[in-house]
C-alpha cells in the first residue's frame, strides 16, 4: 500500500536506468581505481562540531574522496562515480527528563537513529527505516553505551540521530555480487558513525569515560593467488575481493573495546612468520589502530568544540 | 542556622537578568522592547540584529553529492537544507492509461518541429508532468533537526505541508519542460525500404511517407529529496531554494529505446549528458507578522463597529518581518509567503500567500513584493556564483 503521507511516485513504480556496454565506453570508468595508500595510511577525514545550533550537540563528518573520484568531480567524464565518500550529520538532543509514560530508568536512556538519505547510495533508499539501518543503530547504541556515564542522569533520556546524506559503497560498482561478499560498506558506515556521534556527544556536554573512536580493517586480496593481506581503512571499492572485514568501537585512555563487529573468514591472513597472531587478532590490532588514527582527529574537534562554548560564556 | 544564613549574605538578590533568560521568560515583550525603537527616527531592530526586512546570509553549493543527478545545499542563517535529485525511468508500457489518454497528435512528430504557441505545449506539459507524476518531492524533517521532532516517526503535519507545497509550487510554475523528460523513439521503416531505393533518400522518405510516427517510449521521474539537517526558522524558503539550485544543476544521460534488448539504455558519457531547461527562476521569500499587542485583535473582532476597529487598527503596532528565524516564528500568528519571478526587469508574482490573521494589508502586500524583487536579485546572484 502506497504510503499516504508522503507524495508518491507513479503507481506502477520506476527502473533506475541502464547503462549501455561500458566495456566499448570511451569514458575509462570500466577501469577500477585500485587502493593508493599504504595498508597502513589511513584517510583523512574532516570532523567539525556546532554545526546545527538547534541541537544541544551535532557534529558533521566527511570522509577525504579518493585519488579517483576527486580526479572525476574536478574533470567530470562520466556520469558513474568511481567510489564514493561518507558523509555523516550528527545531532544529540538532550539529556532530557523522560515523559511520564516511561518506567523508572536510574540510568540515562540512549535512543540512536541511522536513517541513509534517499539519495545515500547507488540504489534508491526508501524514507522508511529499513532494517539495515535499525542494525546499525543498534551497533551504534552498543559502542556509545560502554562510554557514557548513565548513572549521573537518572530519568532522563539522549536522543542521538544520524543522516548519512552519502554512504560507503559494499563493492566496486562494476563487480557482481560474489561468494565473499556482504555489506562491507556498513562497516566503514558503522565507524564514521561512532566517531561522528562521540564528537556531537562531547559538544552537548555529557560526561563520557573517553572519546570513543571508530576504526576499521580488513583482510584484502588483490588477485586470487595471494593470500589476503591487512589494510586499515578499507575503501571497498579499491578492491576485488575482500575475505575479512572487522570494526571496532575503542576507548584508547582506558585501551577499551565497547562494540567489535567481524565478518567473513579470516583464516587465512598473510602474516609475518614472526607474527604469532592469528588472523582475526590481526584484524582487530587492525581495526583498534585505525579508531586510535581516527581519535587523534576527534581530539581536535572536540578541543575547539570546548574552545567555543568557553568562548561564548 | 537558617537566620546565621540569611543575615550572613550582605548581597541582596540583584533583580536584573541577563537578556538571554529575558527572552526566555518574556519572548513577547523582549522582542518588542527590541523592536520598539527608542527615538522615532531610528529603523527598529530585530532581537538577532537585523533590519526588519533583512534576509539572513545566504549559501547555495551544487552538485557536492556523489550519487545524485543534481544535488545542493542551501543555507539560509541556521537552517540547511540539502536537497539531491535522482532521476529514473518510467516506461510507457508501464502506464496502464497509456495510449488510451494518449491523444495521436501529442504524439505527432510534425507538431512538434513546428513553431507553436508556447501557451499549448505548456498545457501539455502540465498535464503529462501532473498526470503521471514525474515529479516526486519530499521533505523530511527527522532528521533530529529540532528538539520537537522525534527521528523515525512518520512524516509530521509540518513536513507532509511542506512537501505538498514544494510539488504544488512545481506544478504551478511550469519549472520543468515536459519535453525534457520524455524519451523519444522513431520506428524504422521498413515499408518505405522495400519499395524505395534503401541507400539515397531515405530519411526524406520516412517524413514525407509518413511511416510510423515518433513515439514516447519512456519518461524521467525526477525523486526530488530534501533533508533539512538544521531547522532555525523558514524552512520553505530553504528548502525551494535547495530545490531550484539541485534542478539547475540535475543532468539527465542520454538516453534511447535499444529495440532489440526492448528496453532503455542510457549513455554514461557525460559530454552527452543534457541539463535540464527550466522556466524562469522563482523564489520564494516568507515573512512573519509581529503584533505589539496580541490581543487586540481578539477585542475589536467582537465590537462590530467598523470605524473603532479601524481606529483600533491604527494605533495597532506591527512589525513585518522577512526571513523570520525559530524564535519569531514562535511568537507570531500571521505569515505571508510571496514568490516572485523576473522576466526583461518586469516582477512577475508567481504564488502569494497569507493566513493566520487579519494585520498586513493590501499596501502591505504591495511593500512585500517590492521586497521579494529584491530577494530574488540577492537570491540569483547566489545561485548563479556556486
Amino acid at each position: 500500500m502506497a504510503d499516504r503521507r508522503r507524495i508518491n511516485g507513479p503507481p506502477a513504480g520506476t527502473r533506475p536506468p541502464v547503462y549501455a556496454s561500458l566495456k566499448e565506453s570511451k569514458t575509462g570508468v570500466s577501469e577500477r581505481t585500485l587502493r593508493q595508500r599504504q595498508p597502513t595510511e589511513l584517510r583523512k577525514f574532516y570532523l567539525k562540531t556546532g554545526m546545527i545550533p538547534t541541537a544541544s550537540g551535532s557534529s558533521y563528518l566527511e570522509f577525504a574522496p579518493s585519488a579517483a573520484l576527486a580526479a572525476a568531480r574536478s574533470n567530470p567524464k562520466s556520469l558513474i562515480p568511481p567510489s564514493s565518500a561518507l558523509k555523516v550529520a550528527c545531532t544529540v538532543h538532550g539529556p532530557k527528563p523522560l515523559p511520564r509514560s516511561v518506567p523508572f530508568s536510574p540510568n540515562l536512556l540512549l535512543t540512536t537513529h541511522v536513517k541513509f538519505a534517499p539519495f545515500a547510495a547507488r540504489k534508491r533508499k526508501g524514507h522508511v527505516r529499513d532494517t539495515t539501518e535499525r542494525d546499525l543503530g543498534v551497533h551504534l547504541e552498543t559502542a556509545l553505551r560502554g562510554a557514557i556515564i548513565a548513572e549521573r542522569w537518572p530519568k532522563s533520556g539522549l536522543d542521538i540521530t544520524l543522516t548519512i546524506v552519502e554512504a560507503e559503497d559494499d563493492r566496486w560498482w562494476g563487480d557482481a555480487p560474489d561468494s565473499h561478499d556482504a555489506s562491507w560498506g556498513m562497516l566503514n558506515v558503522l565507524a564514521g558513525c561512532i566517531t561522528a556521534a562521540s564528537a556531537a556527544i562531547a559538544d552537548a556536554h555529557i560526561d563520557c569515560l573517553d572519546l570513543v573512536s571508530g576504526g576499521v580493517a580488513a583482510l584484502v586480496s588483490d588477485d586470487a593467488s595471494t593470500a589476503p593481506r591487512l589494510v586499515l581503512d578499507v575503501d571497498p571499492a579499491e578492491h576485488r575481493s575482500i575475505q575479512s572485514a572487522c570494526v571496532v568501537a575503542y576507548m584508547p585512555a582506558r585501551d577499551e573495546i565497547t562494540e567489535l563487529w567481524l565478518k567473513g573468514d579470516s583464516s587465512r591472513a598473510a602474516l609475518e612468520k614472526s607474527d604469532g597472531r592469528t588472523g582475526h587478532e590481526a584484524l582487530i590490532d587492525g581495526a583498534v589502530d585505525a579508531a586510535r588514527g581516527a581519535n587523534t582527529i576527534l581530539t581536535d574537534a572536540v578541543r575547539e568544540s570546548i574552545a567555543r562554548s568557553f568562548a561564548q560564556v | 542556622m537558617a537566620s546565621s544564613a540569611t543575615t550572613g549574605n550582605p548581597m541582596p538578590p540583584s533583580l536584573s537578568m541577563p537578556p538571554s533568560q529575558f527572552a526566555r521568560l518574556q519572548p513577547h515583550a523582549y522582542l518588542r522592547a527590541h523592536l520598539s525603537p527608542p527615538s522615532s527616527d531610528q529603523p527598529s531592530v530585530r532581537a538577532n540584529g537585523r533590519a526588519t526586512s533583512q534576509f539572513r546570509v545566504t549559501s547555495v553549493n551544487t552538485g557536492s553529492l556523489t550519487h545524485a543527478n543534481g544535488s545542493a545545499v542551501v543555507r539560509i542563517g541556521d537552517t540547511t537544507a540539502v536537497c539531491g535529485v535522482r532521476a529514473e525511468l518510467l516506461h510507457t508500457s508501464d502506464i496502464s492509461s497509456w495510449g488510451v489518454s494518449q491523444a495521436p497528435s501529442k504524439q505527432n512528430p510534425t507538431n512538434t518541429n513546428e513553431a507553436k504557441d508556447s501557451k499549448s505545449e505548456d498545457e501539455d506539459d502540465q498535464g503529462q508532468i501532473q498526470d503521471l507524476n514525474l515529479l516526486v518531492p519530499n521533505l523530511s524533517l527527522s532528521t533530529g533537526c529540532a528538539p520537537g521532532l522525534t527521528p523515525g516517526a512518520p512524516p509530521s503535519a509540518l513536513a507532509q505541508s511542506l512537501s505538498h507545497q514544494i510539488l504544488s509550487l512545481l506544478h504551478t510554475t511550469n519549472l520543468v519542460r515536459a519535453d525534457d523528460l520524455r524519451i523519444w523513439y522513431q520506428p524504422p521503416n521498413f515499408d518505405s525500404e522495400e519499395f524505395h531505393n534503401p541507400g539515397e533518400g531515405m530519411e526524406v522518405d520516412t517524413e514525407q511517407s509518413g511511416g510510423p510516427e515518433r513515439e514516447i517510449k519512456a519518461f524521467w521521474v525526477l525523486y526530488i529529496d530534501i533533508m533539512i539537517l538544521s531547522m532555525a526558522g523558514n524552512a520553505f524558503d530553504a528548502a525551494w531554494a535547495s530545490v531550484l539550485a539541485a534542478l539547475r544543476d540535475t543532468k539527465l544521460p542520454n538516453a534511447w529505446w535499444d529495440d532489440d534488448n526492448e528496453t532503455i539504455l542510457c549513455s554514461d558519457d557525460f559530454a552527452e549528458a543534457h541539463r535540464l531547461t527550466l522556466r524562469g527562476l522563482p523564489i520564494a521569500s516568507s515573512f512573519c507578522c509581529f503584533e505589539g499587542d496580541a490581543a487586540a485583535g481578539w477585542r475589536a473582532n467582537v465590537i462590530p463597529d467598523a470605524e473603532e476597529q479601524k481606529k483600533k487598527k491604527g494605533s495597532q503596532q506591527k512589525w513585518i518581518l522577512a526571513d523570520p528565524d525559530g524564535y519569531e516564528e514562535g511568537l507570531t500568528q500571521e505569515r505571508a509567503c510571496v514568490v516572485v519571478d523576473k522576466e526583461n526587469g518586469k516582477t512577475i508574482i508567481v504564488k502569494m500567500e497569507k493566513h493566520g490573521g487579519w494585520n498586513v494589508d493590501s499596501d502591505d502586500l504591495r511593500k512585500l513584493v517590492d521586497v521579494s524583487s529584491q530577494r530574488w536579485d540577492d537570491l540569483k546572484q547566489a545561485l548563479e556564483q556556486c
